[in-house]
């Protein structure tokens, strides 16, 4: 109960204890009991410290890095390889320490944890140079990731779990980066799959934690990289029911998984929220809906398929969420955003229906079709959590569902044949709605 | 429970030691017991001679007079090498059969171009340390134009793992020319 506390607020009322009892509001032995019932919440371990103690570890295994490389040709291979592997063999003493006498300390896990990894990147990458191993960047993050993930288990680092989840994008984009565009990105889920339990233990020990809450925040954002990449590859014209079907995965796991007080949003679900509005926008486009037989021409390769798989695992998923919930009768996310893969599903079928034309990306009347669909989808969008915004009294998410209609219609602007008059009276009313809504909830506000 | 903790550790601080050390030995093995083999460099563009701490290597062996495209389909691709009059590596020929003898070395990328037969090996990168990368890059773009090509790198080949062992300019290992020139 005392991780959702407010340590802001814990402390700006402590700083008012002195005087509240000086104007008699409260006597001493009230301040003293109020005094005394927060002495229990304080935090068991100072987060700045653990970041302290992590920065410090890597600045350690950093200098050793550059001690060790100042003339480092004078040095025999054998003396070299024994440098390499010093630090390693140092942090994986101090890991049996840490495991042994200081499990209970998260500054010491945290710390040792990135000290471990770091001394292993420094041994293989040292090896490399003594030995001139060849190989990629992307070979030598696979291998230290595969090696680096038990440490994060052992050690119950989180720290140490954010920083392989940023590896496994940093390994997506060393293996399909401009340069190589036919990586597989099949190895980065089954990488991403590896932290998925030690996000579940987090999340049973301590959901409403800021830790907790960052960890599933890069997670959610690796996992749109994600599907960018595997959409890329796979090149079978479903990346747009992947990323309606991730999308709302993480709005629906936010609004799931993580329910705040007071009609408030987790910082996922928001992430969630604004995913579904880019991806809609960006699908409004009529070009995005031209459809060709090439793809389907292609000689698909196993890999190629399985990509496929992988980019419709994200709409099944929101599905089963949304059919989880609609069978309990427990609905507690917004349904316009949630039915984002349905629609976006619905309008590639649509694209799909025309004889497509061969070789050539171009306009057909069903290309038209599933980009209106998109359109009004985006105008339902932003007009429901506009009122949602107004029946909740939230400027944000009002001032969310305006900023959806109004990029709607900064869009449609630039790539649509409607005179100006239409346009401009388009804008005079989305302009409209902006100052009409702030004014309805400010006046609200005030009267409240 | 912190045991089994330490004991899993164990076995994870054996897999961290065993990779570097997996690789130390297969080398080790290589640069001992190998074929030397030499391959005279080839010129590249001084810009990208220096890619942060190594210096990138093309050689001379890797085009060749070829009458037609040779087609390895989804196999890996391998050269077969000879020496030349010299005393230098080119290759022979190339095949998709991986034959573990010291006169053949993986090709990573093989293409064909007006009877000429283009061919990538793997070991194409030379680390060198930190304080002496500026004044290798100058010794080695030097000494590797097309009017004064005087730069090679021995390899040994084993069992088909071929280790890069030195750069030598003007028949000197890197480091000492590096050393007996300061100025490049």
């Amino acid at each position: 109960m005392a991780g959702v506390r407010n340590r802001w607020a814990i402390r700006w009322l402590r700083s008012q204890l002195p005087e509240l009892v000086a104007s008699g509001v409260i006597t001493s032995e009230n301040a003293q009991a109020i005094e005394h019932h927060y002495t229990d919440d304080q935090p068991r371990t100072n987060f700045a410290f653990v970041i302290l103690a992590t920065l410090g570890s890597a600045l350690v295994a950093a200098g050793i890095i550059l001690l060790i490389a100042h003339n480092w040709d004078d040095l025999s291979r054998g003396t070299r390889t024994a440098i390499a592997f010093l630090p390693l063999l140092v942090a994986q003493g101090l890991v049996v320490f840490t495991l042994t006498r200081r499990n209970e300390s998260r500054p010491w896990r945290e710390a040792v944890a990135i000290f471990d990894v770091a001394a292993l990147a420094t041994a293989i990458s040292l090896i490399s140079q003594t030995y001139q191993v060849q190989g990629t960047f992307s070979d030598f993050m696979r291998t230290w990731l595969a090696l680096s993930i038990a440490i994060v288990y052992l050690l119950r680092t989180t720290f140490g779990a954010i920083a392989y989840v940023i590896g496994c994008v940093v390994w997506l984009f060393a293996a399909w980066g401009m340069f190589s565009p036919e990586g597989n990105p099949t190895l980065f889920w089954f990488l991403l799959i590896l932290v998925i339990p030690y996000v579940a233990i987090r999340f049973r020990l301590d959901r409403n934690s800021r830790e907790t809450g960052t960890l599933v925040i890069i997670l959610a954002l690796a996992s749109l990289f994600g599907v960018g990449a595997t959409a890329d590859f796979a090149n079978a014209k479903v990346g747009a029911i992947a990323y309606a079907g991730i999308a709302t995965v993480i709005y629906l796991c936010g609004m799931k998984f993580f329910p705040q007080p007071n009609g408030r949003l987790h910082s996922l679900a928001v992430l969630g929220g604004i995913a579904i509005a880019v991806v809609t926008i960006v699908l409004s486009f009529e070009s995005n809906w031209h459809m060709t037989t090439r793809v389907a021409s292609v000689p698909r390769s196993s890999a190629a398929n399985i990509a496929v798989v992988i980019e419709l695992l994200f709409p099944i998923t929101a599905l089963s969420l949304i059919g989880f919930d609609l069978l309990r009768r427990r609905v507690a996310f917004s349904v316009s955003a949630a039915v984002s893969p349905i629609v976006t599903g619905l309008a590639w079928v649509i694209a799909n229906l025309c004889e497509l034309p061969d070789g050539r990306w171009q306009s057909t009347s069903c290309s038209f079709a599933a980009a209106t669909v998109m359109n009004c989808y985006a105008l339902v969008l932003g007009i429901d959590i506009l009122a949602r915004g107004i029946r909740t009294n939230s400027i944000a998410r009002a001032n969310f569902g305006l900023l959806l209609i109004a990029a709607l219609a900064i869009c449609r602007f630039f790539d649509s044949d409607l005179s100006f008059v239409a346009r401009g009276i388009g804008f005079i009313i989305v302009g409209a709605g902006f100052l009409v809504a702030n004014l309805m909830l400010f006046r609200r506000r005030a009267a409240s | 429970m912190n045991m089994l903790r330490v004991l899993t550790f164990g076995v994870v601080a054996l897999a961290q030691l065993g990779v570097p050390a997996a690789m130390v030995w297969q080398r080790e093995q290589t640069l001992k017991h190998g074929r030397v083999w030499k391959f005279r460099t080839a010129p590249v563009d001084p810009v990208d001679a220096i890619r942060g701490r190594y210096i990138a290597l093309r050689f001379a062996a890797e085009e060749f007079d070829a009458p037609e495209k040779f087609e390895s389909g989804n196999k890996s691709a391998y050269a077969v090498l000879k020496q030349d009059k010299d005393g230098f590596a080119e290759v022979d020929h190339l095949t998709t059969r991986a034959v573990e003898t010291d006169d053949v070395v993986p090709v990573e990328s093989a293409w064909w171009y007006k009877g000429k037969q283009h061919v990538r090996f793997p070991f194409d990168k030379f680390w060198v340390a930190e304080a002496n990368a500026p004044a290798g890059e100058r010794a080695y773009v030097a000494n590797n134009r097309r009017d004064k090509q005087n730069a090679y790198v021995t390899v040994k080949v084993r069992r088909g793992d071929a280790a890069l062992d030195q750069l030598f300019i003007d028949n000197e290992p890197l480091t000492e020319y590096v050393r007996s020139h300061p100025s490049g």
